[in-house]
């Protein structure tokens, strides 16, 4: 088990490496950040001293081993744009990403097991049909159209809830619905496919005949084994609701990490774009991890096949 | 249902020259928030009304159909080509190759692929082939993670062993007998994709990285139409009906084809 | 094993803290804005720095009036008078004015904060000028500076003001030289009278009154706090829900806000929405003068202005016109200098430049603050040069992105556009100098050597009225030269909550007079 865990960090840890070289070249693709930074009357010599403060004089593989070096022991720089160190705004923004992420979660469960289920109990049924296309609307719409109506009508009109920023639960509500709904559809067909072969096992049906109840049947035996894949892609789950927040956290003005990342690149820093990049990541990987570590204890087979 | 809401938008794709009632980038000030013909303020001139320029809505969306179809499945096509040659390689010859290029996997499925195509954007400018590129750059790894775990299973199945001893080709072993054992799942994925590319391609509209004016696309179409929700529902209201029916029929077709071809298959 | 539990446990009880419920009760007015411009709350060293917020908590050596006169009475300045040859300065100052750490505010401190703003370091918009301008700073007593310039000169009072950018903030020497000026960006300390509470990058900034100030008594407001809210409905939504109580709203949003009854307050003519080329003109068609009159006449302006910004913005006819000069320097727009919509004409024009078929143009697009119709608006004026036989090519981009190419002078013919801050006549001609002058590194579109040689003539000038003809004359002939396009002046709205209360938001660029608007002197 620890060779396991040892193996897939490593794995993690390189993939994290291929990457960091990507986004440092990426990142300095994108333009030259002094032009946001400068006056319109700066002169050449303006330049030149800019870039030599900010160390963006120096050459690419130098800034590229100190960037490496430093973000190895946590320090990833300063922020050419809020002159603010990254790691202060990255540890602003993360847990607000992550909390939104977690109630995007409960929220999108909370729609799939219902349709899931009832998708699968009545297979090719009228019921089926119609838990498909609930599940699949989310996905159907643009996040940000979603989030505009949803804003307009619920927060504008009835007022019912906060319509952007970051506050107490109430807050959550709207966006963690928009981001929840769009990832319904496909833990609702997992949960639906589970359940179909669950359903059709041997070990459901000797239970019909040991004359369990139909219920009891549905939603506690062929449940709790049609889980494990769900909990497998949780993590992907998780780690898609954090990586494409950007948009849900622009229109909720949301103060995460995907919003960071978009203000950063608008504004060539690079030192924040680089930072947001491996952290997402980082999260992934560890998200991922962690799944596999559940996975791996549930199903040892799986050790050897990854 | 879902063949038929598709056929509909590929017919208005291909016969936009003879469907569409109007240019689609003609402009008329004046004529901008025209509502559509059921108002009594519409017209039967924009059957769907106008947007902010004054821009027939109808002939839009079906041009818009065009671009925005041909987005969705040439990036498709593009990621699915990668991604497949990338896990059939990785799957057959196992090892070193394979460490390599799952890694590379990896690192690519865990960069979001809106940041990465905001940073295309910003670098080069956005454009069609920049934003189809933007996507697919990041889709295929999907494709190689999946078709690589179907591979880890065929190749302990007898046939391989025994296209082996008969001397056959890698080249041949991959195309004639691995590829087509993997075509149900790329079918299934490919069609779930679309969507996917589609509703990707709006968000980065709104972000500003999508396909650029005037060329109607429906994602910058609803974009640019958010700001009327209230004033002029139509703009965005029409495109996104657009787009909730074909991602929506692309997504129940792809879950009809995995429930006939590959029920076993979930890790879509 | 326990690694992974304990890993999935972290995790899980990390991400389920919801964070503490932040209540709204008035005494704190909330102010949305769609965009920040930079962050950094450093005055000089931050970039370019719009004073939303910087004014409440800086106090500048000369005050101004919300309508953008100079004022004895809202600077730490209390009168100033310049030698008889115009060459030295003297400043006066309030005396018992007190930085937000207790010390006071001395000559000292205005002949530090100047230096730093005129340092090679700084950012500001108008430090290369000031650089070069200024030989020398005096401290002859704790109440009083000396400013000493190498020419005569007209300018200082107004470019230490707060009608122009940020040079004339006061800062604490003290504080600063002791906490490094990364610190001091990130906990700033002024004399206004608000102090800084807390900052989030990108979310939000919060200020504090101080107990009482000189400049606007006891504040009615005990917090104000700037969000940023980037979506426009959810701005409207916050407002509707009295989560804030000042925002920025799209044109087109005026008029149902209106019928709902929130007040919408204008900033008239804000700004100047004017397009022009990056240069060199030479080999472009541009460089021939019936060109550019044609484009100029292919534009209807009033329609622009009806349409694309819902009937907030008046048609604009002379280059880089910024209205809010005229008055000083006694300009005015004759009906002959407007130009009338004739696409007719302009076809004449282009087939006797040798045009007769068009020629390809290429438009940047892109949003700029206080421009949501940025990109709609680029869409309209191509579709205008499409009807003249023109081939517009419309390039998006970001404005970083186009603004690089127009430094590097990269693009060379191809169009862009700006929202110009409107500014009253020396922030004009500050500008000017900027945009108009050939030897700026930012001119663009004009390359005239008689305009140069006007705008020469203005900086050793310190009569006004000779000033005023000067740049009278540089106005005449941008317009009769057609160095760019310009199409209308914008009218900002601002919606209000329906309990805010009178308030001006004043016609300085960049300021809101929020101050005012806290003020119990009233």
């Amino acid at each position: 088990m620890a060779r396991f865990v040892l193996t897939r960090l490593l794995q993690s840890l390189a993939a994290l490496a291929i990457l960091s070289v990507v986004v440092f070249v990426l990142a300095r693709a994108t333009g030259d950040p002094l032009h946001l930074i400068l006056p319109m009357s700066a002169s050449e010599e303006d330049f030149a001293n800019a870039r030599k403060y900010l160390g963006l004089d120096r050459p690419y593989v130098e800034q590229y081993l100190s960037f490496v070096g430093r973000a190895l022991t946590g320090d990833f720089g300063m922020s050419l744009r809020a002159r603010r160190p990254v790691g202060e705004l990255i540890a602003q923004r993360l847990p607000n990403s992550l909390r939104l992420a977690a109630f995007a979660m409960t929220v999108s469960l909370l729609l799939a097991f219902p349709l899931g289920v009832l998708a699968a109990v009545w297979k090719g049924t009228g019921i089926d049909r119609a838990a498909q296309v609930i599940a699949v609307l989310g996905q159907s719409l643009p996040t940000f159209w979603v989030a505009i109506v949803l804003i307009e009508l619920v927060a504008g009109r009835l007022q019912w809830l906060p319509a952007g920023g970051i506050g107490g639960l109430a807050s959550y509500v709207l966006p963690g619905f928009t981001l929840g709904w769009f990832v319904v559809a496909g833990m609702m067909r997992l949960l639906r496919s589970g359940m179909l072969e669950v359903l059709d096992s041997e070990y459901v049906k000797l239970a019909r005949v040991k004359g369990v109840v139909e219920a009891r049947v549905v939603w506690v035996h062929a449940l709790k084994n049609a889980l494990i894949p769900v909990v497998t892609f949780a993590g992907i789950y998780f780690s898609i609701l954090v990586t494409t927040a950007i948009v849900v956290e622009t229109v909720f003005a949301w103060p995460g990490l995907g919003r960071l990342a978009y203000e950063a690149i608008s504004s060539r820093d690079f030192p924040v774009i680089q930072a947001v990049v491996l952290t997402t990541a980082a999260i992934v990987a560890v998200v991922n991890l962690s799944v596999d570590c559940v996975y791996a204890f549930i199903d040892p087979r799986i050790r050897y096949v990854r | 249902m879902p063949l038929a809401i598709i056929g509909v938008f590929v017919f208005a794709a291909l016969f936009a020259n003879f469907l569409s009632p109007a240019d689609p980038e003609e402009q008329t000030l004046r004529q901008r928030f025209t509502p559509p013909v059921w108002d009594e303020r519409g017209s039967w001139k924009h059957v769907l009304g106008t947007d902010r320029l004054g821009r027939d809505l109808l002939s839009r969306i079906i041009w818009g159909s065009r671009v925005s179809l041909t987005a969705g499945v040439l990036t498709v096509l593009l990621a699915s080509a990668v991604g497949a040659g990338v896990g059939l390689v990785a799957g057959y010859y196992g090892g070193r190759v394979d460490t390599v290029l799952m890694r590379v996997t990896d690192a690519t499925m865990s960069f979001p692929v809106i940041l990465l195509a905001l940073i295309l954007a910003v670098t080069v400018g956005p454009s069609f082939v920049n934003v189809v590129i933007a996507i697919a750059v990041i889709l295929w790894a999907r494709y190689a993670r999946v078709i690589r775990g179907q591979v880890l299973t065929l190749m302990g199945l007898d046939f391989i062993t025994q296209a082996r001893i008969a001397g056959a080709s890698a080249a041949r072993i991959i195309l004639r007998h691995l590829l087509p054992n993997t075509l149900n799942t790329l079918v299934v994925l490919t069609t779930l994709q679309v969507g996917y590319v589609i509703i990707v391609e709006a968000s980065l509209s709104f972000l500003g990285a999508g396909i650029p004016p005037p060329t109607p696309a429906w994602g910058s179409m609803i974009s640019e139409g958010r700001d009327f929700v209230t004033s002029a529902w139509w703009v965005s209201f029409f495109p996104g009906l657009a787009i909730l029916l074909v991602v929506l029929a692309f997504n129940l077709l792809g879950d009809w084809l995995r429930d006939t071809l590959d029920p076993k298959l979930r890790q879509l | 094993m326990r690694l992974c539990l304990g890993l999935i446990g972290a995790l899980l009880s990390f991400a389920l803290i919801a964070s503490p419920a932040a209540a709204q009760s008035k005494p704190d007015l909330t102010v949305a804005l769609s965009s920040f411009s930079t962050e950094v709350l450093d005055p000089v060293l931050g970039g370019h720095v719009v004073k939303y917020y910087m004014s409440l908590i800086f106090d500048y050596l000369v005050g101004v009036t919300p309508d953008g006169q100079l004022s004895k009475d809202s600077g730490l300045a209390t009168r100033w008078e310049p030698s008889a040859d115009h060459k030295r300065w003297t400043f006066y100052l309030r005396k018992g004015v007190k930085f937000h750490t207790g010390e006071e505010a001395t000559s000292e401190d205005v002949k530090w904060s100047l230096q730093r703003a005129i340092g090679k370091r700084s950012t500001t918009g108008y430090a290369g000028p000031l650089r070069t301008l200024i030989a020398d700073i005096e401290t002859p007593a704790p109440d009083r500076v000396v400013i000493v310039t190498k020419e005569p000169t007209l300018i200082i009072p107004t470019y230490l003001s707060r009608s122009l950018s940020t040079e004339g903030m006061i800062l604490p020497k003290k504080y600063i030289e002791a906490t490094g000026d990364d610190a001091f960006a990130q906990k700033p300390v002024g004399s206004g009278p608000y102090k800084f509470v807390e900052q989030v990058t990108g979310s939000h900034i919060k200020l504090a009154a101080v107990d009482s100030h000189w400049r606007i008594g006891v504040p009615r407001f005990k917090t104000i706090t700037f969000k940023l809210v980037p979506e426009e409905t959810t701005r409207i939504a916050l407002l509707r829900r009295g989560e804030v109580d000042i925002t920025d709203v799209g044109r087109e949003r005026v008029k149902e806000l209106e019928r709902e009854s929130f007040p919408i307050h204008f900033r008239r003519e804000e700004a100047i929405l004017t397009t022009w080329w990056v240069l060199p003109r030479d080999g472009q068609p541009t460089r021939d003068k019936r060109v550019r009159e044609a484009l100029n006449l292919a534009v209807d302006r009033s329609e622009i202005a009806q349409s694309i910004f819902a009937g907030y913005a008046d048609p604009a006819h002379v280059p880089l016109g910024l209205s809010w000069a005229y008055r000083d320097i006694g300009f005015k727009v004759t009906p002959d200098m407007q130009y009338p919509y004739d696409p007719a004409r302009a076809k004449k024009l282009l087939a006797e430049a040798g045009f007769a078929s068009g020629f390809p143009l290429t438009m940047h697009a892109y949003q700029l603050p206080g421009l949501p119709e940025g990109k709609a608006f680029a869409e309209a004026m191509a579709g205008y040069w499409q009807k003249i036989g023109v081939q517009p090519k419309l390039v998006p981009v970001d404005y970083p992105a186009f603004r690089k190419n127009w430094f590097d002078r990269a693009t060379p013919g191809a169009f862009g556009y700006y929202n110009v801050a409107n500014r009253d006549w020396i922030g004009t001609y500050a500008f000017l100098e900027k945009q108009a002058y050939t030897k700026s590194r930012a001119s663009d579109t004009v390359n005239d050597p008689e305009i140069d040689a006007m705008i020469e003539q203005v900086m050793r000038q310190t009569d006004k009225d000779k000033i005023g003809a000067l740049l009278r004359n540089v106005y005449t002939r941008l317009r009769s030269e057609h160095y760019g396009v310009p199409v209308v002046y914008l009218h900002s709205p601002y919606a209000a909550s329906k309990t805010l209360g009178k308030w001006n938001p004043g016609t300085v660029m960049y300021d809101f007079f929020l101050d005012e608007l806290a003020s119990s002197k009233r």
